[in-house]
């Protein structure tokens, strides 16, 4: 499945109304002559003699002429910020940059499908120049961009680099796709999320379920920390199993929150496996 | 702490330069890692904390007490000095052919014992009798005969004393016994001596050998114990004879007030019999108490074992910890197989 098209596409709905001019496929702020129809206003306000709305204009005892204004239909240009920080290197169930790549690579599908840019920002200390792409409609090189992803290497530690990442995203609001496992600072998921504020901000939490509910109820397991942190050896049994789980649960909560207070959406936790329809789902209702 | 290590050795030192190695679990552990995107994930757990530590502990024995072990340690063999209650006995016992005589004078036979062989019996229960005594066997006749230097071992001063019953020989030179058993001291102060001579006779000494022994008592100054084994019929120490008061018609009252002038504690006991000698014998071992420094010998000691001990409990709790260990990809491989099954019967 990574390496195919993906089976459904991501239906996503932009919290705001774009402006632009040139079309595309969501329903934008500026009233134009193309589009659905909103509205008939005064011939004086929209002085456009090719869209008279003659129905309107003989209805109108006072015989003002109308025209029909029409909702302009504009493209938004779709971001992915992935988090290369070493701890993205997990594999539990699944692989946790095969993940992030099938979610790239159907969010370039699924944009370029309807006219909008697909562009790809990657991160770790700082942004990686060789991952990174600004938002294009080429299919094919974002498709290319994002199939690259899943052998990207990840050493540095650090995810100080989605800031910088985000702070490239200037200009018009965008819809911006964090992924990531978040496994973070609180203060730098605080202050990532208030760099994405002028954005329409989707975290993506890459999450497995060998990292909590996965765990086996009783033995020995030495942990080593793929960000550097030393290793440690835990003796798992139900009472710390129970108290793990309930870490996780809280530090998804806090995620939320600290997403929340920036005016982001809902967080959507991508569990062992990409489901398109689930996103979308999310995506139309979070 | 170099004192405490210098009572310590191994046979192979070289093998100690691998002894960094013990650290090697420190760093490292032979256990699965298992990556984890974040250790902070794992809650704190006191319980999981001192279990690290205590199979890093038990590594770090393992690897130690493998090398100490194979570089052969061991304690060494040393003296050490203590302080008991004893004395140090010198025994000079008469050796003359009157000794093989039973208390009535007469050759033993049947169930009669000899003098000597009586003495041999109580004395070799004196000798048993406390751990830290020291003593010295001398004999005489005509000549001193050194039989056993001053020692702690007792089995040899009772087989020395076992010997007394040998055939006596000649006849009875008490100077020269008196000189040999008393160079037999050492010249340790402070130390409870005790000279007991045995004999059941008495000779004459010279009037200059007499000044000799006066020097040598008044340097070693022992308590001296006279057993006197007297004969039945013979003169006691304290008759006085009939004739003249000479030390040739009465040697043993004049050995008597020989030793009564030395000025040193003195005691005579007059034994007419086994009871009686064992009387004597106890009254002595009573009187005789005081602190004695000896020296006990350990020697030297494998510790090998206890090396190998320490290594083999270590890697018993290694491989119970082994034995522990959660298989979280054979979980995950079996799920994995489980969740497949379904598509499978499907297609």
């Amino acid at each position: 499945m990574t390496g195919g098209p993906p089976s459904a596409e991501i239906v996503y709905l932009p919290r705001w109304r774009p402006r632009g001019s040139r079309p595309g496929a969501h329903r934008g702020r500026d009233a134009g002559g193309l589009g659905t129809f909103r509205a008939s206003v005064p011939f004086l306000s929209l002085p456009d003699a090719r869209r008279i709305d003659l129905r309107a204009t003989l209805r109108d005892p006072f015989e003002g002429v109308h025209v029909r204004r029409f909702e302009t239909r504009v493209p938004v240009e779709i971001y992915a910020l992935v988090d290369l920080s070493a701890s993205m290197r997990y594999r539990g169930e699944a692989d946790r940059m095969a993940l992030a790549a099938e979610l790239c690579a159907g969010l370039a599908a699924s944009a370029t499908r309807i006219g909008d840019g697909f562009g790809l920002i990657a991160a770790d200390r700082a942004i990686r120049g060789d991952l990174t792409l600004l938002a294009t409609r080429h299919r094919s090189a974002a498709l290319t961009l994002a199939g690259k992803l899943a052998g990207a290497s990840c050493r540095e530690g650090s995810a100080e680099g989605m800031i910088e990442g985000a702070h490239r995203l200037l200009g018009r609001p965008k819809m911006v796709f964090v992924v990531s496992d978040f496994r973070w600072p609180a203060d730098l998921i605080r202050r990532v999320f208030d760099a994405l504020a002028l954005h329409d901000t989707v975290p993506v939490l890459l999450a497995d379920s060998a990292e909590d509910v996965g765990l086996p109820d009783w033995g020995l397991a030495e942990l080593e920390d793929l960000e550097g942190a030393g290793r440690r050896l835990v003796f798992l049994r139900p009472s710390l199993r129970r108290r793990w789980i309930a870490r996780e649960r809280e530090r998804r909560e806090a995620l939320a929150t600290a997403a929340a207070a920036s005016g982001a959406r809902r967080p959507f936790a991508l569990i062992d496996r990409f489901d398109a329809q689930a996103l979308s789902r999310h995506l139309l209702t979070g | 702490m170099p004192g405490f290590l210098a009572s310590y050795g191994v046979a192979s030192p070289g093998v100690l330069w691998l002894l960094p190695l013990a650290l090697l679990p420190l760093v490292a552990s032979g256990r699965r890692r298992k990556a984890v995107p974040a250790i902070a994930a794992a809650p704190d757990d006191p319980l999981s904390r001192w279990i690290g530590l205590v199979l890093t502990l038990a590594g770090i024995a393992a690897l130690g007490g493998l090398l100490v072990g194979l570089s052969g340690p061991y304690r060494v063999g040393e003296r050490i000095t203590r302080i008991g209650i004893g004395a140090q006995v010198s025994m000079l016992i008469d050796r003359s052919g009157s000794m093989n005589e039973t208390f009535a004078g007469k050759q033993p036979s049947g169930a009669e014992e000899s003098k000597a062989a009586a003495s041999r019996r109580l004395l070799s229960g004196f000798v048993g009798e406390r751990a830290h005594d020291l003593f010295a066997v001398t004999a005489f006749s005509t000549a001193p005969m050194l039989v056993l230097p001053m020692t702690d071992r007792h089995d040899a001063v009772r087989a020395a004393i076992a010997a007394i019953d040998r055939p006596g020989l000649d006849y009875t030179n008490v100077a020269r016994g008196l000189a040999m058993a008393l160079s037999q001291f050492g010249s340790d102060q402070g130390i409870s001596r005790v000279l007991l001579f045995i004999s059941d006779g008495a000779a004459v000494i010279d009037p200059r050998v007499q000044d000799q022994l006066r020097a040598a008592f008044a340097k070693v100054r022992p308590n001296l114990y006279w057993l006197f084994l007297r004969t039945k019929g013979s003169p006691s120490i304290h008759d006085r004879p009939e004739g003249e008061d000479t030390p040739q018609a009465a040697p043993e009252r004049h050995l008597d007030l020989f030793f009564k002038s030395l000025t040193i504690p003195y005691r005579a006991f007059e034994a007419e019999g086994p009871q009686a000698v064992a009387d004597a014998i106890a009254q002595i071992e009573a009187l005789e108490r005081d602190p004695i420094p000896y020296t006990e010998i350990r020697p030297r000691h494998d510790l090998g074992g206890w090396a190998y001990g320490v290594a083999a409990l270590g890697l018993l709790l290694l491989a119970l910890a082994a034995l522990a260990e959660a298989d979280v990809s054979a979980r995950r491989a079996a799920r994995r197989v489980a969740a497949a099954e379904p598509l499978r019967r499907a297609a």
